[in-house]
């Protein structure tokens, strides 16, 4: 199958967009996403990571541009049609939320009228969380409480799951435990992820990196294309030494001192 | 200085005994001044029961100063107003320099006529709260006002009235009491208990008050009371011009009483709301309710 | 599990529905029925327990839904202002000696107070065409000092008679209630309760958050505006009904959630049930104890609803709803 036949599960032409009163601008941003992707989103903070994610689920409506999902324009899809394709986890997960793990993951099923085939235990086996299911959401830990959210968009049987920054906050375990989990679903339930991030390391871990600097995509495509010296300075602003060495890369910088 | 004492010496005994009828004479003065002195010029009243009394008494041009709520005469409503009963203006009071404040018991604020005397300002308190104790109540005022005569005759006219009943009344001992339920405010039902005028004037006339178990004044009654213990007359007492037409749904609501049933529903003004010199007319129209 | 203690409710809620009927202030036994009796139970009692029991149901929905499209454990239809409003129209209908519709003139005001100030706070609640929990609650409780404010002012320049009057209203009073009320008083409640039924799986998602409501398929704006034009047609009924009665609408929620979960699909059904035995029983109270004078039905859920309250704070998982 040649990619020119491929659709895309989403695509986004020339997408601009800017929150009222801020100046926080996103450019003609042009990229698509296809099934099987595992994308990074890596950028500085407040470089439009977030917002490109937003846009991406229909949270925000574009200023000007479109969005395809299936080809179809994102804005024209029903509600609960887009949610049984696109999921999109927040950043800030409310620890004061009163439910049980099993009440939350069960919200997945909402926007079905007909109950689909997994059922809450398959999805809460598969992020390993099995165990707590009757236990609430605020007695977990940051990393348990996003597996729940992340169980729950199993069970919304979503293709394309875009994550804000999940890592924050982990544990460097939850970490890579986290990452593991998606390249795991990536490979047995078809899922795409994109997913936002600001650590350089982390983002080695993916197929195809997206570098964003003040709402522009200043590079997209492999790692090791993506993550050079002469890149990385413009998108942290920063010195950041680039080895590879058999295959891997390893970044350093200068002690300045 | 000098002193020659010889010449002097009887003229002192002469001037000490002059100084001592002096100062006699200033004390019986000073005394007998504020009792017996001019009587008060320039009053305000604080109630709206002492502001009908005093235009009973015709004295209604001393007045200087009511309340909002003195609305009885309609003259009364023309004097300067100082504030409501539990909250008038200290300021408004004296601006208007009076030299008598009138107060009651029964809905001043005892501290307001402390205050007023630790200013200096004469008071007089109203103390009777019930019909029995009005009379003298009356005299004391006509006493204090200068006009006694005129309160004498209120007093006497109070008194042949209650006397009167009380001989009808032992003449009717015999009788079983009736049962008179008297409705201040039909939605949510309000009726006068125990400690009020209206409680007075109905004893007064042999009757029974349904409601005198009740602990407050005004209390909120239950409708089943009402029911379980029916009263055979219920009198409305008038508290907006139209309590006809307020009272259909009440009356509806206890059609099972025999008093509603039987339309033994009796409309009265409000009389008998203040302890003043209406409280004859309001026993009459209470009595006229049973004929 | 869950159906033995729904089953527990619904009978704990019939229960409470037949004493308060039956018990106060004097009992009346369905088998020693005399014609005094009969009347008392059909024209003044049963009357008086429905609307009691209708009104604690609006109440204890009202806060089950207000906690969670504002995501506060403190909300309660007291707090936006809707029942403030309410009684400031009422107060003013009161003390005008207003009365062009006879009996039903107070609730009928009330009602027109509370949309009003429903309404109000919703418009104030609203930015880029959807509803704010922040600015929402804000505006409520804004609001509520405002109409406080000119309450307080009202009843302090009026006589004493009309004060007392426009407080046994404000306070709960329900002695006045009567069948012509209750059809009103259903429709509107009703239709209130089928619409947060309704809404309860969005209900459920508000909670987690707009994003998530948004990511699951649901439009977070219009499901809060549909569930607050829930909640201001159910106060606004019940304030009419009985004027304001607290506590119901905070504690029933953390009370019923302790027992069945947040899943707003039982919560609501449940705290409509224990809200409505609530005010059955504190309504129950309010007429026996203080024979033959009444004391309002407010005082009473404040009395018991106040240490509660106390007591629930207490503990350690409060802020969570």
């Amino acid at each position: 199958m040649s990619s020119a036949c491929k659709q895309h599960i989403l695509e986004l032409n020339k997408v601009c967009f800017s929150y009222e009163n801020s100046q926080r601008f996103i450019h003609d941003l042009t990229f698509s996403i296809d099934e099987g992707d595992c994308i990074g989103l890596l950028g500085a903070n407040g470089s439009g990571k977030s917002t490109i994610l937003k846009l991406a689920s229909g949270i925000l409506k574009p200023t000007s541009g479109n969005l395809l999902l299936w080809e179809q324009d994102l804005c024209a899809v029903n509600n609960k049609n887009r949610a049984k394709l696109i999921s999109y986890l927040p950043q800030m997960l409310d620890f004061t939320i009163p439910f049980t793990v099993r009440e939350v993951v069960g919200m997945g099923r909402y926007p079905y009228e007909i109950l689909p085939a997994m059922t809450v235990e398959d999805a809460l086996n598969r992020v390993g969380l099995l165990d707590k299911a009757s236990a609430r959401l605020s007695d977990l830990s940051g990393g348990e409480r996003r597996r729940t959210f992340i169980a729950m968009t199993l069970l919304q049987g979503a293709g394309l799951l875009l994550l804000d920054e999940p890592l924050a906050n982990l544990d460097i375990k939850y970490q890579i435990d986290l990452i593991n989990l998606l390249k795991h679903l990536k490979i047995t339930a078809g899922i795409s992820v994109v997913m936002a991030l600001h650590d350089i390391n982390m983002a080695l871990q993916f197929e195809k990196v997206m570098l964003i600097r003040e709402g522009k995509i200043i590079g997209i495509g492999k790692p090791e294309d993506v993550l050079t010296e002469a890149m990385l300075k413009q998108a942290f602003d920063v010195e950041i030494n680039v080895q590879k060495n058999q295959n891997r890369i390893y970044f350093s910088y200068e002690d300045t001192v | 200085m000098t002193l020659n004492h010889g010449s002097f010496a009887h003229t002192d005994e002469h001037c000490i005994e002059m100084k001592k009828c002096l100062v006699i004479i200033c004390f019986i003065i000073g005394i007998a001044i504020p009792a017996f002195g001019e009587p008060a010029k320039r009053i305000v009243s604080l109630a709206p029961n002492i502001t009908e009394i005093l235009y009973a008494l015709n004295v209604e041009d001393r007045i200087v100063g009511v309340t909002n709520f003195c609305d009885f005469p309609e003259a009364a409503k023309t004097k300067p107003r100082i504030g409501g009963m539990s909250n008038p203006s200290l300021e408004a009071v004296l601006s208007l320099k009076p030299d008598l404040v009138m107060v009651t018991t029964d809905g001043n604020a005892r501290q307001f006529e402390e205050r007023l005397r630790s200013l200096k300002m004469k008071t007089y308190v109203f103390r009777a709260r019930h019909i029995a104790d009005f009379p003298s109540e009356l005299r004391s005022m006509g006493s204090l006002l200068g006009v006694s005569k005129k309160a004498e005759i209120l007093a006497r006219e109070l008194e042949t009235a209650l006397a009167k009943r009380k001989s009808e009344l032992s003449r009717e001992q015999s009788m079983i009491q009736k049962k008179i339920l008297f409705v201040i405010w039909p939605d949510p039902l309000i009726v006068a208990g125990s400690n009020t005028v209206i409680n007075d004037a109905i004893t007064m006339l042999g009757y029974e008050n349904s409601a005198h178990r009740a602990t407050s004044a005004y209390p909120k009654y239950s409708l089943e009371a009402v029911l379980q213990e029916p009263p055979d007359m219920i009198v409305i007492g008038k508290g907006h011009p139209d309590m006809k037409k307020l009272s259909e749904g009440i009356l509806q609501r206890l059609s099972f009483v025999p008093a509603a049933k039987n339309g033994a529903v009796c409309y009265v003004s409000d009389n008998l709301y203040r302890l003043g010199p209406r409280v004859i007319n309001g026993i009459e129209e209470l009595e006229a309710c049973f004929k | 599990m869950f159906q033995i203690k729904i089953l527990f409710l619904i009978f704990f809620s019939i229960a409470a529905f037949l004493c308060a009927l039956f018990f106060g202030p004097k009992i009346i036994l369905p088998w020693t029925l005399g014609d005094i009796e009969k009347e008392i139970l059909l024209s003044i009692r049963l009357p008086r327990v429905i609307v009691a029991f209708l009104m604690g149901t609006a109440l204890g929905v009202s806060g089950a839904v207000l906690q969670g499209i504002l995501r506060n454990p403190l909300a309660d239809p007291y707090v936006l202002g809707i029942s403030s409003g309410a009684s400031l129209v009422a107060a003013l209908g009161i003390l005008g000696g207003v009365t062009f519709l006879g009996n039903s003139t107070i609730p009928v005001l009330a009602f027109l107070g509370a949309m009003m100030s429903g309404g109000l706070v919703g418009m104030m609640g609203m930015r880029k065409g959807g509803l704010w929990p922040e600015r929402l609650l804000l505006a409520g409780v804004g609001l509520s000092f405002l109409f406080s404010a000119l309450l307080m002012l009202l009843l302090s320049i009026s006589n004493d008679e009309g004060l007392r009057r426009a407080l046994l209203w404000i306070f709960g009073d329900l002695s006045m209630s009567d069948w012509d009320r209750i059809p009103y008083g259903l429709i509107f409640i009703l239709s209130g309760l089928a619409l947060a039924m309704s809404r309860a799986k969005a209900l459920n998602v508000l909670i987690l958050g707009d994003e998530l409501a948004h990511s699951l398929g649901f439009s977070p704006k219009r499901e809060r505006l549909l569930l607050f034009i829930s909640v201001g047609l159910m106060t606004a009924a019940a304030v009419s009904l009985g004027g304001m009665i607290g506590f119901i609408g905070l504690l029933m929620p953390h009370i019923m959630r302790f027992f069945f979960g947040a899943d707003s699909r039982l919560l609501i059904p449940a705290s409509a049930l224990g809200g409505g035995s609530l005010l059955c029983i504190a309504d129950l109270l309010s007429r026996s104890v203080l024979l033959p004078q009444e004391i309002p039905a407010g005082v009473v859920t404040a009395i018991i609803g106040a240490p509660y309250f106390l007591y629930v704070l207490r503990r350690k998982d409060v802020l969570s709803m």
